[in-house]
């Protein structure tokens, strides 16, 4: 029970754990659903926002931080049905705006590919969509946000009105303020997806695939992880069709992917799991093809993959998600398969995609090709030798790594990754000098 | 931008304490429904924000009315001249309460008029001004009452009064009308996973206010009645006022 000169604070406790699993904590928890109660901590009390607790790493709680849970600030505040701008309030869940949105002619083309991600979460994590490269990270969708900070309350911030405020809370992991609305630009949605299969051999194939494609709507690859076959898959191109009838797509809430998947008892993605799983995937997809989807079907992949997830079991696992410059990424690519013939690591699944964005703060965009690797049980002392020797290869190649997804990442990582990691981290903390926001993540990365 | 409000309904329901927990809920589900709304609470930017929400969810007809029942001597008047251009009144909802972790005989006595300011002088000033109106649309008056109020204990002390004061409010007005003239309903809350029970121990599930908040709108306009809510409450109830004193003395939490 919360203390009694709590209640009515809405501060409770409970067990928070990441999406990967990979961090738990016993977190002190508010849950405001009333503007005031965003007031109600002491100003020095140190925080962190939390939205649909989804992410990857324990970006939400942690570090002696109460966790501010905006999920009741979830309501449509203004809708533009003319100009395509849409003002909602910061714990809205982006499946349910894009359910709001699509039947009005309108999309948020940025979307994660967990539905209950909220509004706020995308900004403060500047998450990428389906294809980087032609629609940009969330933050090319603010036109306006809200930012709480204590002791200064409601502050409005565009592009115009605190412009470094409002560079820095897009992608800056709540650690500016909790945001609270934003106002978003939207885009006219195709009546379809006609979603084209080209297989490949290898990565630096896929990454030629990709550059060809920059500008469908839906653009990645998906690559077999087996040292014997590693990099082979099919990069999936996504374009318009507003003529074709899609299949039929069950896209109600009820189907969205869970926050939180009991994983199995026992673990899928042995090496036998992920030989059978990425045969079956290889002889489904690994072919030319056409189908032809619904845009919500392309959206929220992961509704899709809640066995998946899982079948990671207790020990979870690690997502590492480079960005690597175009013209090192062969090199990188080909590194990388000799050090997967070597290591021999349990690789459950890799993506790639384009990026075509700038580098800016810590944010997961610039110009090249980024791989994400799904790795099972990554406390295994061979499976993390494994991540850090990725790492070693991603920085002495140029790459970025995404701080939001991957949870192996340290703070002398981030250093050596960020050649300016002390000016950005000063810049972002130029506006919290007393430090009272942070998470888990923010700690385990020195930020 | 602005919210559009386009809706042809017939009839206005006035939920007061309607910015949060039950109160959001009911507006959410009358909206659903379309019932045009009069959303009473204390701070305008939670009554806006989620006016704007239902309007363009629903396409509600909403207006709202910031209030501090705390300070605010005559709710009522300000309520009805609040109603401005919406259809007649058929309906008065009030999930408003208040409850002090404190309210255990240590409160101040400015604490327990705010109390009791909330949680039974607004309901019957209220009630009273709407009164004329409700009658002549023949609608209804939905009360909330507590488990709190089964039987009087150390803790709740004020609020859980003011709850079984609720109980004869709800008598007298089924004594003074004939059925079919107005329609009285109240509800004995259990627990309900709102702000209030946020984190607390509970020693029974404590229910959805979404599923409240159907069961509340399916039955307006229906009979009088007064019920436990969920209905497992009518034996908790039932148990607890059937404890003999010295056991009952006993109970602590």
């Amino acid at each position: 029970m919360p203390p009694a000169d709590l209640r009515g604070f809405a501060l409770a406790e409970a067990r928070l754990t990441s999406f990967d699993r990979q961090f738990a904590a016993d977190a002190r928890i508010q849950r405001p659903d009333r503007y005031r109660l965003l007031d109600a901590l002491p100003p020095q009390q140190r925080r962190i926002a939390r939205g649909g607790g989804v992410s990857y790493v324990a970006a939400s709680f942690g570090d002696d931080a109460v966790s501010v849970d905006m999920r009741a600030f979830d309501r449509l505040l203004a809708f533009d049905i003319h100009t395509g701008l849409v003002c909602v309030e910061a714990g809205a869940r982006i499946g349910d705006v894009q359910r709001f949105l699509l039947p009005r002619g309108w999309y948020l083309p940025v979307a994660p590919g967990h539905p209950r991600a909220t509004i706020g979460g995308c900004i403060a994590a500047d998450v990428h969509g389906k294809n980087p490269a032609r629609d940009g990270t969330f933050r090319a969708l603010v036109e306006e946000l809200q930012l709480h900070v204590p002791g200064r309350g409601l502050l409005s911030l565009d592009v115009r009105h605190e412009r470094d405020l409002f560079d820095a809370t897009c992608g800056g992991f709540g650690l500016t303020g909790t945001i609270t609305r934003a106002t978003l630009r939207l885009t006219r949605p195709p009546r379809a997806i006609a979603l084209r299969r080209v297989p490949v051999d290898d990565l630096a194939q896929a990454a030629r695939v990709l550059r060809e494609a920059a500008n469908a709507r839906v653009l990645y690859g998906w690559h077999d992880g087996r040292p014997a076959h590693f990099g082979r898959g099919v990069v999936r191109i996504g374009l318009s069709d507003d003529d074709a009838r899609p299949r039929k797509h069950d896209a109600s809430a009820a189907r969205d992917l869970p926050a939180t998947i009991r994983p199995l008892p026992l673990p899928l993605w042995n090496r036998h799991g992920i030989a059978l799983a990425d045969a079956w995937l290889s002889r489904r997809w690994c072919k030319p093809g056409l189908d032809v989807i619904d845009l919500t079907e392309a959206l929220f992949p992961l509704n899709d993959a809640r066995l998946y997830f899982a079948g990671y079991g207790k020990a979870g696992l690690a997502e590492l998600q480079w960005l690597l410059p175009h013209p090192r990424f062969e090199a990188f690519a080909a590194a990388l398969t000799e050090r997967v013939a070597r290591d021999q690591p349990r690789i459950a699944l890799i993506s790639s995609k384009l990026f075509d964005g700038i580098t800016q703060s810590f944010a997961f965009d610039g110009k090249g090709i980024s791989l994400a690797l799904h790795l099972p049980d990554p406390a295994q002392s061979s499976q993390r030798a494994f991540c850090e020797a990725v790492a070693e290869l991603a920085i002495a190649h140029g790459g970025r790594p995404n701080p939001i997804k991957d949870s192996t990442l340290e703070a002398t990582t981030m250093r050596r990754a960020f050649a300016d990691f002390d000016a950005q981290r000063a810049a972002l903390l130029r506006h919290d000098p007393e430090r009272r926001f942070g998470s888990e993540m923010t700690r385990r990365l020195g930020l | 931008m602005s919210a559009h409000a386009t809706s042809a309904a017939a009839s206005t329901a006035v939920i007061v304490g309607a910015s949060s927990g039950l109160g959001r809920a009911l507006a959410t589900e009358l909206a659903r429904r379309g019932q045009a709304l009069l959303l009473v609470a204390s701070d305008a930017r939670d009554l806006q924000a989620l006016a704007n929400d239902l309007a363009l969810r629903f396409e509600a007809t909403v207006a709202t009315l910031a209030l501090d029942l705390a300070r605010e001597p005559d709710p009522g008047a300000r309520i009805l001249a609040a109603r401005g251009e919406l259809p007649p009144l058929s309906a008065l909802l009030l999930p408003v309460g208040l409850s002090l972790a404190d309210d255990d005989f240590s409160l101040p006595a400015a604490r327990i008029g705010e109390l009791l300011s909330i949680n039974l002088h607004a309901p019957h000033a209220i009630v009273h001004a709407l009164l004329p109106a409700l009658r002549e649309a023949r609608g209804t008056i939905v009360l909330f009452g507590s488990i709190a109020a089964a039987r009087g204990r150390g803790r709740n002390v004020v609020y859980a009064s003011a709850k079984r004061a609720l109980e004869s409010l709800y008598e007298s007005l089924r004594q003074a009308h004939p059925p079919r003239a107005l329609h009285v309903q109240l509800y004995r809350l259990g627990f309900l996973a709102t702000n209030l029970t946020w984190g607390m121990k509970l020693p029974m599930p404590a229910s959805d206010p979404a599923d409240i908040a159907r069961h509340v709108a399916y039955r307006l306009g229906k009979r009088s009645f007064a019920r436990y809510l969920p209905r497992r409450f009518a034996l908790v109830a039932a148990i607890v006022r059937a404890l003999p004193w010295f056991a009952f003395r006993r109970m602590r939490g």
